[in-house]
């Protein structure tokens, strides 16, 4: 099989320069992944097994929508992958290796990355504009722990890197050995209280919800200074840690003095190398009212589909969704996932678990099989 | 879409009812939802309840004579099979609304819960866990023992609800032993076994001045604690965490059965496997994944089948996929959530990239899915394993080469399963049977017959009845005590070592054991 080299010198500049239209409209302009699709249809050998036996020919695709996804569970089965086989995961492996949590395999899938490169583009131009639209330099609490602790993750390899980026000063992590040391965070939260300073705070919505429930207990809560701002991820799925967005908004301000405006929720798994973040502090910081939903970037396209079907359905209207995403250069750009949302534009909302739909009685389902969020 | 009236979901004797404030509460998916009254419920209100139930039973049901308690709830069994009878219609029709099975599903199921009970099944219920239909009633005589059974003062019944009818034989068991019931129903189904009580109360109101059956909120702490803390048998349904709950906070001593998550599962012996059996034995195999939508535990989430036979098991995937096709018409399943059906696709597309990439389990041209839909799926692979699929009739066809090879595959999570549907031909039946029963597995049944438990079986292994139940011995022979021949020379007494219990057993010469 020839290794061609990946179009990624290319796609690092499309991601750099991409423009963020900001009517909420969908994009127009041309979404040129077919490249890349073929690219990685020769290079990723089950992708290129398993389009053979959907008889698709990369050759004859001639639009991004008709390029076949893959399913997110099939990194647990398959070593889906244009990474070179040393980069394993192993101590002084090259690259990383992030393990995915999924559904229909208990064991965990594993994304290998050999090259970074792009999906550091990608996921440093994100966060920018969502978190820091107004060029804020902060120092960073993050509730979690360190990308050496964790290094199979991508959400803290992700944290790691937007806070090497763009934190002024080492970050605090709360998380040490797998333990909360909530008097990191106590004394970070206080010593910017005390002295002015505003704080940029990452973690996952269940840990802040962890955090709260604590302050709570301890009647207790900090006042940040204006401009302090959170990013928190996961929340909007998931089984026994799902909270209404509200809640989670109270708590924020309650807790921390942070307003809804500087809360932004993000959207991301590890088999995607793009994230989708809230409109919240752009919307405040541009002196607008935020859109509501998540920011699909301008190198990712999100399908959705009829689950029945799997045809496309109309905007606005609730399925299946799959990403196309252009920071996806080693692992195949196109992911089917079990989420279900709707899209407007370039707008992504997110629905949870339908009410009615609570773990069942006597029946086993692979609920029970399902590992939290994303590692 | 939905109607103006509220379905009233709790049922409380009328002169508990009196007084009692209500609220009327949206159940079900927001573009389907239907008004429920349910009462506004606090641990008093449950204190209050729990006593005047104790104080009704103990006035009007512990004293009945079991016959007539029969007679009465035979005749409730006669009504809901009755499709004339009211309590019938308001059953389908509320079932109906919750929207959560189809039509047909809905008097099917009702007719499987109450065909064995009438016609003497309740006596014959009572007979199989007892010994006699009248061990309530007065000692009786079984096998050489005379014993007196005695159901628990109240029981405190948690139903769950992802089967409408799960809730029945348990509701029914409460009357039958003679005891008082508080249930909690489930937000997913809390109508039929209100409308139950309702008829029971109809049909025979003492019995139904010992019934309560209403619905509050899971987790609701306080709420559980009042309902538990005193109860002296439980009987519960429900997910792991809210299982280990009841266990901790029951009173110590109270009979408890807690029947966690369970699945089913099918095994097919090589032996079955012809041509002519095939669209027989698929059609059954179908019934079993159809009814339910696989919501049951006793749906099967896979078959382990045989290689080796006249019919490959990939042959056996596709039969069993026709059959499920002719099933999406007969017994039409309900649509399942947007979430459940990604579930079904996400497995799908899995198959199929196993079936195209290779891998340990691949089986080229294994995956079967009914075409511009999520109506059933089968997918075959090589080798056993233990996983529950997505449910809403997809199964997953194991390709085995031995028995060995599934006991190695399932007993690691035996305790997971409710039943084994068997298929073999001839002897090897039998034998496969006693290796599977020797795995500990609750229940081995016919391929087609995993949904028609009979009462008289267990429930995850364990009785209906039986495991609430105290009992009088009553001993009517007399020991024959021999006077101890006097020796012939006085031996001389030594003290014991210390002095005998007065408690302590006596063997049946009637001598006392020393103690030690």
């Amino acid at each position: 099989m020839r290794r061609a080299a990946p179009p990624t010198p290319d796609l690092r500049e499309r991601i750099a320069t991409a423009s963020w239209n900001v009517n909420g409209a969908s994009p127009t302009e041309e979404f040129a992944a077919l490249p890349l699709f073929q690219h990685q249809a020769r290079v990723i050998q089950p992708y290129a097994a398993y389009l053979e036996y959907l008889a698709v020919t990369p050759g004859s695709v001639a639009d991004w929508r008709d390029i076949p996804p893959v399913p997110a569970s099939a990194f647990k089965s398959h070593y889906l992958s244009a990474a070179p086989p040393e980069v394993d995961g192993r101590p002084g492996s090259p690259g990383v290796v992030f393990e995915t949590s999924g559904t229909t395999v208990s064991r965990p899938g594993r994304v290998r990355l050999g090259d970074t490169g792009l999906y550091e583009a990608s996921l440093l131009r994100s966060f920018e504009r969502h978190l820091l639209p107004d060029g804020a330099r902060l120092r960073a609490i993050v509730f979690g722990p360190t990308r050496e602790e964790a290094p199979r993750s991508s959400l803290w390899f992700m944290v790691d890197r937007v806070v090497r980026e763009f934190a002024s000063g080492p970050p605090h992590h709360v998380v040490r050995g797998g333990e909360p040391h909530w008097k990191i965070a106590d004394d970070a939260l206080g010593a910017a209280a005390a002295d002015g300073e505003p704080l940029l705070l990452l973690g996952t919505t269940l840990f802040f919800m962890a955090t709260f429930e604590r302050l709570a207990a301890l009647d207790r809560t900090f006042l940040l200074p204006p401009g302090s701002r959170a990013m928190d991820t996961g929340g909007a799925k998931g089984l026994s840690a799902e909270f209404a967005r509200a809640d989670v908004a109270a708590a924020f301000e309650r807790f921390l003095g942070i307003p809804s405006t500087h809360l932004v929720n993000e959207y991301g798994m590890a088999e995607l190398g793009s994230q989708f973040y809230d409109d919240a502090l752009l919307a405040h910081h541009e002196g607008r009212a935020p859109l509501a939903g998540k920011r699909i970037p301008p190198w990712v396209r999100t399908r959705v589909l009829d689950p029945e079907t799997m045809e496309e359905v109309a905007e606005d209207t609730p399925g299946l969704l799959v990403h196309y995403d252009l920071a996806n250069a080693e692992i195949p750009l196109a992911i089917q996932t079990e989420d279900i949302g709707r899209r407007t534009g370039d707008r992504l909302h997110l629905e949870g678990r339908l009410l009615g739909s609570e773990p069942r009685g006597c029946s086993l389902t692979f609920e029970r099989f399902l590992a939290e969020g994303r590692p | 879409m939905s109607e103006p009236t509220a379905i009233d979901a709790f049922y409380l004797p009328a002169w508990l009812a009196v007084g009692m404030e209500t609220t009327v509460q949206r159940f079900g998916p927001p573009h389907d939802s239907m008004d429920l009254r349910l009462p506004v419920v606090s641990s008093n209100d449950i204190q209050r309840w729990i006593e005047a139930l104790r104080q009704a039973r103990a006035e009007r049901l512990v004293n009945r004579t079991t016959a007539s308690i029969l007679r009465s709830l035979d005749r409730v069994a006669t009504r809901f099979l009755d499709s004339r009878d009211s309590a019938r219609c308001s059953a389908v029709a509320a079932l109906e609304r919750a929207g959560r099975f189809s039509t047909p599903m809905i008097e099917r199921c009702l007719d499987d819960a109450f065909t064995p009970l009438v016609r003497g099944g309740l006596r014959k219920w009572l007979t199989a866990e007892l010994g006699s239909a009248s061990a309530l009633d007065r000692p009786t005589t079984v096998g050489g023992a005379t014993r007196a059974a005695h159901g628990p003062e109240w029981m405190l019944h948690v139903y769950a609800g992802n089967v409408p009818t799960v809730p029945i034989w348990p509701l029914l068991s409460a009357p039958l032993l003679k005891s008082a019931l508080l249930a909690k129903t489930s937000s997913q189904e809390p109508i039929l076994a209100p409308l139950l009580a309702r008829t029971i109360a109809e049909v025979d109101p003492e019995i139904g001045e010992c019934l309560a059956v209403v619905w509050w909120k899971g987790g609701a702490a306080e709420l559980d604690r009042a309902a538990l803390s005193d109860a002296p048998a439980v009987l519960a349904f429900g997910g792991d965490v809210a299982m280990a709950s009841v266990a901790r906070q029951a009173r110590p001593g109270a009979a408890l059965v807690l029947h966690g998550p369970k699945l089913s599962i099918g095994y097919i012996g090589r032996h079955a496997l012809t041509r002519s059996a095939l669209p027989k034995l698929t059609a059954r195999a179908a019934l079993d994944v159809a009814l339910y939508d696989q919501q049951g535990c006793l749906s099967p989430h896979a078959y382990y089948v045989e290689r080796r036979g006249a019919v490959s098991p990939v042959d056996f995937a596709a039969a069993l996929g026709d059959a499920l096709e002719s099933f999406a018409w007969t017994l039409p399943r309900r649509e399942p959530t947007a979430t459940e059906a990604a579930a079904i696709q996400m497995a799908r597309a899995q198959a199929r990239f196993n079936a195209a990439a290779g891998g340990e389990r691949a089986y080229r041209g294994g995956v079967f899915a009914s075409p511009g839909g999520t109506h059933w799926t089968v997918v075959c692979e090589n080798g056993a394993r233990f996983e529950p699929g997505p449910a809403h009739r997809s199964v997953r066809v194991h390709a085995i080469e031995s028995p060995e090879e599934f006991e190695r595959a399932i007993a690691p999570d035996a305790r997971y399963v409710e039943a084994l549907a068997l298929e073999e031909a001839g002897p090897r039946r039998a034998s496969l049977a006693a290796r599977f029963a020797a795995m500990g597995l609750p229940r081995i049944a016919a391929v087609g017959a995993l949904q028609q438990p009979s009462p008289l079986s267990t429930h995850g292994g364990v009785g209906r009845l039986r495991p609430f139940v105290t009992w009088t011995t009553v001993e009517s022979a007399r020991p024959t005590v021999k006077t101890p021949a006097r020796p012939a020379a006085p031996v001389p007494a030594k003290p014991p070592a210390s002095k005998p219990s007065a408690r302590g057993s006596r063997t049946k010469a009637g001598s006392r054991r020393r103690s030690r």
